[in-house]
C-alpha cells in the first residue's frame, strides 16, 4: 500500500487565512467607482396578471437612474436551473413576466445611487394586478379543472411526466410477504439559509463585454445562461467568483436578479450591485421540495423485503427549477438502499403558487429516505427484530442495481452500521433499563442512507483541469470548481501535490474566473472531490510524466527508475537525488521547460454510505425534543482532508436536525403569503441546540472513479440524520411520526391522543 | 441629514461624515472601508456583523453610526496582532476547521475574543452561550467550540500576556 505524504492530512486550508482575518472579499465587499444599487419590487399577490405598472414617480425620485419592468426586458424563455441539456432542465422562466406566479416574485427593479433611495423608489412604483385563482397545495393543484400555474409542460400543473422505476413484480412480492406495511410520509419546506444573501455585481466594458461578480456554485452555468438570454457570445461574459458564503445547492440557479442587474448596468452605463435582503433569500431564493410519500413494503418473517411500492409527489412551487432532477433522483433512490427484487415507484412534481423549490443538499433523497428508513424501523418493531439487524440484512451490496440503474461498485452500508453499533454499544443500549422517572424520556435511533457522487446519469458529467509547473518546481492548478466553503481547493491542491510528489505548499490554485480556468459544471451533487479531484489528479499525472522524463534524461536512467516525493527526485536503488526545483531550473541559458498537463474526465457515479446513531431526549411535559448526541459513521472511500470531511458531516447534521425538529418555511394557504421569512420566525438549530457529534470516517469501499478511491460526502449527512431522529423519538416515547419537522405541540398532541386512546 | 462623527476604529482615530439614518454596519463597510464585518440579515438576527463597541459586543446593524460618536470600536480587522501575525483564535479557527464558507466567521471570532477578554477559561457551555447569538450554517458549531476552547487552554498555559 502506498504511504501518502499529503493525502489524509488536515493541512492548513488555503482559503481560511483570508476568512479569519476579514480580508476575504465576498461580492458585497467589493467597491466600484460609480456603483449603483439595484433593488427588486416583489409581488404582494400570489397569482395575477399585471395590467399596468406606473414607475413615473420612482423615476422622478432624485438618485434613481433606471427602472425596468417586464416591458423593458428581453422576453426569452429559459430554465432557472441552467444545467445544459440535462434531465434537470425545466424551461419555464422569463427575466420578468407580465404574470406573477407566487407571492414575492420579481415585478420591477430599480437602480439608484444608494440602497436607501432604491428602496424608497420601490415604494413609489404602482402595480395594478388582475388577480387569478391560485393553488397553494398539491391537492389544489391536482384537482380537475384547477387553475394552471403554467401553460407549458405536460399540463395539469405537472412539471414533468411522472418518473417510474420498476423491476420484478410487486404484486407477486406482496403475495409472498408475511408482513405488509403501508404509510403516508411528509416532508416540510426547509430553506438552505446560507449566511451570505444572494448577491451579484454587473459591469459592461466599452467593447460590449459583461463582467459578473457573483455568489454562485455554478459560474459557467451563469455564464452560459446569461449569454443565451442576453444574446452574447461566451467570450463577452466573464463570471468571477472568489469567496462565497455558502450555497448548499440552492446557488446553482439563477434568481432573475442576475439578468436584471446586467440590464440595469447596461441601461445606466454604470456598475450595478443587487444584494438580497435576508427576507428575499426566503421569497426569491430556493427551498427544499415539500414532499408527500406513500410507501408500501412487504417483508418475510426473517426480514427479507419482498416488495416495495411507492408514490412520491414533490411540490415545485411556481417554477420548475430542479424539479425534474429532484424527482428523478429522489424517486430512483427508493429503488435502492435496502435490497428488493420487486419494485414499483412513481415520482411526480407539481407546480403551485408558492416560492420556488430548487436544489438543496440531499436533492430529493432527504424526503425519500426519511420515509424508507422510518418504515424499516416500523418493520423491525413489527417483526420483533433489532432495526440495525433488519437494515444489515437488507443493505445493498456489490453488484446490486444502484439508483442510477447501474450495478453498484463498492458497498459500505453494512460497514457503517456495524461500526456504529460498536461505537455506541448498541446491543447494551437495546437491552438497557428505561428510566421512566421525571418528564424526560431518552431514546436511540438509527438512520441510514446512500448518496451518489455526481449527477450521472441525469447529467452526463465532465470534469476538466489544467496543471502547470513553474520553473522553480512550484505548481499551479487551474480549476473551474467552485469553493462553497468546503475546502475543495485545498483538497485539490493536496491531490495535485501528492500525485506529482511535491509539497502541499508548492501548489497554488487558480479558480473562479470563467475566462481563465477550464469549464466546470459547478459544485453540486457531492462530486467536486470525486470528479474535480480526480481530473486534477489526471492533469497532475501528465505533468509528473514530463518531469520524470526530464529527470531521467538528466540522470541518464530509465524513467522507471525515477521517484518523486516531497519535492525530491531520486533514482531508485541509489543515493542520488536532486530537488524538483533543480530538475526544472533553466540551465546554461536554456529556458526552463514548459510543463502543462490538462485532462478531461467523464465519470459515471459512485455511492457513499452512512449510518447515524442518535440519542434524543423527549420532554413529555413540553413536547420538546433535544438531540443529545450523534455518532455519524460515513464510508467515503478515501479521506483526503479529515477535518474538512468531518466539517461537512457536522454541518449536514446541523441542517438535518433543523429539518427534522424546527425548520419550516410557512406559506399562508389562503393568500400564498410567506409567513416567516426571517431568522427569528424561521427556527434553525443554534449553538445551544447542537449535540455532541462524534464522527467516524471509513475507507472500506473506495471507488475506482475517484482520486485514490475518494467519493462524495457533502450531501450524505443531511439524509441520514432525519430518520435517525424520528426513530429515536419512537424509541423514547413509543410514538411514531411520519413527517418533518416534528414540533413540540405535535409531540404533546400525539402523547395526549395515545393516553386518551389508552383510557 | 448628515453628521460628522469621531470614533476610534481598531485603534485608529477616524472622522467620518455619515447620514443620520445609516447603521454603524453600513458605515463601517462603506465609509470605514472595513468589509470584514458582514451583513447577513441587517436586523440583528444572525450575528455576522458582531463588533466590540466600548468593550461590549454589539450587532453593528442595530446601532446607528451617530450613536457611535466617540466610541472605541474593534472589528475583525483589529483582532490580528500585526499584518503577519494572527491572533491565536484565528490560528485555531483555521486549525480546527471552525470556518467553512467564512461569512459568519468574523462575527464568531470577534464574539470569542470578547468572551475570552472577560472570561479567560470558559466552560464549554459558557462558550456555547456566549456565541448563541451568532448563526453558522456550515460547521454544526462543533469545531467552533473546539477552536475557542483550545485557544482558552493555550491562553491559560502561555499566560495572558503571551496572547
Amino acid at each position: 500500500m502506498t504511504a501518502f505524504s499529503i493525502i489524509g492530512k488536515s493541512v492548513k486550508r488555503n482559503d481560511l487565512i483570508d476568512k479569519v482575518t476579514g480580508s476575504a472579499k465576498y461580492v458585497a465587499d467589493m467597491q466600484f467607482p460609480g456603483l449603483l444599487y439595484g433593488k427588486t419590487l416583489r409581488s404582494n399577490v400570489a397569482h395575477a396578471r399585471i395590467l399596468r405598472i406606473d414607475a413615473s414617480r420612482a423615476l422622478a425620485l432624485p438618485g434613481v437612474k433606471a427602472v425596468l419592468t417586464h416591458s423593458d426586458v428581453p422576453r426569452v424563455l429559459h430554465a432557472g436551473s441552467p444545467h445544459p441539456r440535462s434531465a434537470s432542465l425545466s424551461c419555464d422562466q422569463y427575466i420578468l413576466d407580465d404574470k406573477v406566479r407566487f407571492w414575492g416574485e420579481s415585478v420591477a427593479v430599480v437602480a439608484a445611487t444608494s440602497e436607501e433611495i432604491a428602496e424608497e423608489a420601490l415604494g413609489l412604483i404602482q402595480v395594478e394586478y388582475e388577480l387569478l385563482p391560485a393553488v397553494f397545495t398539491v391537492e389544489e393543484a391536482l384537482r380537475p379543472g384547477a387553475p394552471l400555474v403554467h401553460d407549458l409542460g405536460p399540463g395539469g400543473n405537472q412539471v414533468l411526466d411522472p418518473v417510474t422505476c420498476q423491476r420484478g413484480d410487486v404484486e407477486k412480492g406482496f403475495q409472498e410477504a408475511d408482513l405488509i406495511l403501508e404509510g403516508d410520509y411528509e416532508g416540510g419546506r426547509p430553506v438552505p439559509a446560507y449566511m451570505e444573501p444572494n448577491v451579484c455585481t454587473c459591469q459592461w466594458d466599452p467593447t460590449g463585454g459583461l463582467t459578473v461578480w457573483i455568489s454562485t456554485q455554478t459560474s459557467f452555468m451563469v455564464r452560459g445562461i446569461m449569454a443565451e438570454v442576453l444574446g452574447l457570445p461566451l467570450n463577452k461574459v466573464r463570471v468571477l467568483v472568489d469567496h462565497m458564503g455558502g450555497g448548499f445547492g440552492a446557488k446553482q440557479d439563477l434568481f432573475q436578479t442576475e439578468f436584471l442587474c446586467a440590464l440595469l448596468a447596461r441601461k445606466t452605463g454604470r456598475p450595478v450591485r443587487m444584494e438580497f435582503t435576508r427576507e428575499e433569500t426566503f421569497l426569491g431564493g430556493r427551498t427544499r421540495h415539500p414532499a408527500r410519500i406513500w410507501l408500501k413494503q412487504g417483508f418475510k418473517k426473517d426480514g427479507t423485503i419482498t416488495a416495495r411500492q411507492a408514490r412520491i409527489v414533490y411540490t415545485s412551487g411556481a417554477y420548475g427549477s430542479h424539479g425534474p432532477g429532484v424527482t428523478n433522483v429522489g424517486t430512483t433512490a427508493l429503488a435502492s438502499l435496502y435490497r428488493c427484487e420487486n419494485i414499483h415507484v412513481v415520482g411526480s412534481c407539481v407546480y403551485t403558487n408558492t416560492p420556488i423549490a430548487g436544489a438543496f443538499r440531499g436533492f430529493g433523497v432527504v424526503q425519500a429516505y426519511y420515509a424508507l428508513d422510518i418504515q424499516m424501523d416500523e418493520a423491525a418493531v413489527a417483526l420483533g427484530m433489532d432495526p440495525a439487524e433488519l437494515k444489515l440484512r437488507n443493505a445493498v451490496r456489490e453488484g446490486d442495481v444502484a439508483p442510477s440503474g447501474h450495478p453498484l461498485i463498492g458497498h459500505g452500508l453494512e460497514d457503517c452500521i456495524r461500526r456504529g453499533k460498536e461505537e455506541v454499544g448498541w446491543e447494551a443500549l437495546r437491552s438497557r433499563e428505561r428510566d421512566e422517572h421525571g418528564p424526560v424520556r431518552r431514546g436511540w435511533g438509527l438512520g441510514c442512507e446512500m448518496h451518489g457522487s455526481s449527477a450521472y446519469p441525469g447529467i452526463k458529467e465532465q470534469g476538466n483541469a489544467i496543471v502547470k509547473m513553474n520553473e522553480d518546481g512550484t505548481v499551479v492548478l487551474f480549476t473551474g470548481t467552485a469553493g462553497l466553503g468546503t475546502g475543495t481547493h485545498t483538497v485539490q491542491a493536496q491531490i495535485v501535490a501528492e500525485e506529482i510528489g511535491v509539497t502541499f505548499e508548492s501548489v497554488s490554485v487558480v479558480h473562479g474566473d470563467t475566462d481563465a480556468v477550464p469549464w466546470d459544471i459547478g459544485a453540486f451533487a457531492s462530486h467536486t472531490t470525486y470528479m474535480g479531484g480526480r481530473v486534477a489528479q489526471m492533469a497532475a499525472a501528465e505533468v509528473k510524466a514530463q518531469l520524470v522524463a526530464r529527470a531521467a534524461l538528466q540522470q541518464a536512467v530509465d524513467p522507471s527508475q525515477i521517484e518523486v516525493r516531497d519535492g525530491v527526485v531520486s533514482v531508485k536503488g541509489t543515493d542520488r537525488s536532486v530537488s524538483v526545483r533543480e530538475v526544472m531550473m533553466p540551465k546554461r541559458g536554456i529556458p526552463a521547460p514548459q510543463f502543462v498537463g490538462s485532462a478531461t474526465y467523464h465519470p459515471t457515479k459512485s455511492y457513499s454510505f452512512a449510518a447515524h446513531f442518535v440519542e434524543v431526549a423527549v420532554d413529555i411535559e413540553t413536547g420538546a425534543v433535544k438531540v443529545l448526541q450523534v455518532v455519524p459513521v460515513h464510508e467515503v472511500g478515501k479521506v483526503i482532508h479529515p477535518v474538512a470531511a468531518a466539517g461537512q458531516i457536522e454541518g449536514g447534521i446541523q441542517q438535518g436536525i433543523g429539518h427534522t425538529l424546527y425548520e419550516d418555511f410557512q406559506i399562508d394557504l389562503k393568500t400564498g403569503r410567506s409567513l416567516n421569512p426571517n431568522f427569528v420566525d424561521y427556527k434553525m438549530p443554534l449553538f445551544m441546540d447542537m449535540p455532541t457529534i462524534r464522527t467516524v470516517l471509513l475507507e472500506t469501499a473506495p471507488d475506482p472513479g475517484g482520486p485514490w478511491g475518494a467519493k462524495g460526502i457533502g450531501e450524505d449527512p443531511i439524509v441520514a440524520i432525519g430518520p435517525a431522529i424520528a426513530n429515536a423519538i419512537y424509541d423514547a416515547i413509543g410514538v411514531r411520526f411520519h413527517h418533518y419537522p416534528i414540533k413540540p405541540e405535535q409531540v404533546l398532541a400525539a402523547l395526549q391522543e395515545r393516553e386518551g386512546g389508552a383510557q | 441629514m448628515n453628521q460628522v462623527i469621531n470614533l476610534t476604529l481598531n485603534g485608529e482615530p477616524r472622522t467620518l461624515m455619515v447620514a443620520c439614518h445609516r447603521t454603524l454596519l453600513d458605515t463601517l463597510r462603506l465609509e470605514g472601508g472595513l468589509t470584514g464585518t458582514k451583513k447577513g440579515c441587517d436586523v440583528g438576527e444572525c450575528g455576522s456583523c458582531t463588533i466590540i463597541m466600548n468593550g461590549k459586543l454589539v450587532n453593528a446593524c442595530l446601532v446607528l453610526a451617530v450613536e457611535a460618536n466617540g466610541a472605541e470600536i474593534i472589528t475583525i480587522e483589529g483582532i490580528q496582532r500585526s499584518a503577519l501575525e494572527l491572533h491565536p483564535l484565528q490560528e485555531n479557527f483555521i486549525k480546527y476547521g471552525a470556518a467553512q464558507c467564512g461569512f459568519c466567521t468574523p462575527g464568531f471570532i470577534v464574539a470569542a475574543k470578547a468572551l475570552l477578554d472577560e472570561n479567560p477559561r470558559p466552560t464549554i457551555d459558557e462558550i456555547r452561550f456566549a456565541m448563541a447569538g451568532n448563526i453558522c450554517r456550515c460547521t454544526g458549531y462543533t469545531k467552533i467550540v473546539q477552536a475557542v476552547d483550545e485557544t482558552a487552554r493555550e491562553m491559560q498555559e502561555n499566560g495572558r500576556e503571551a496572547l
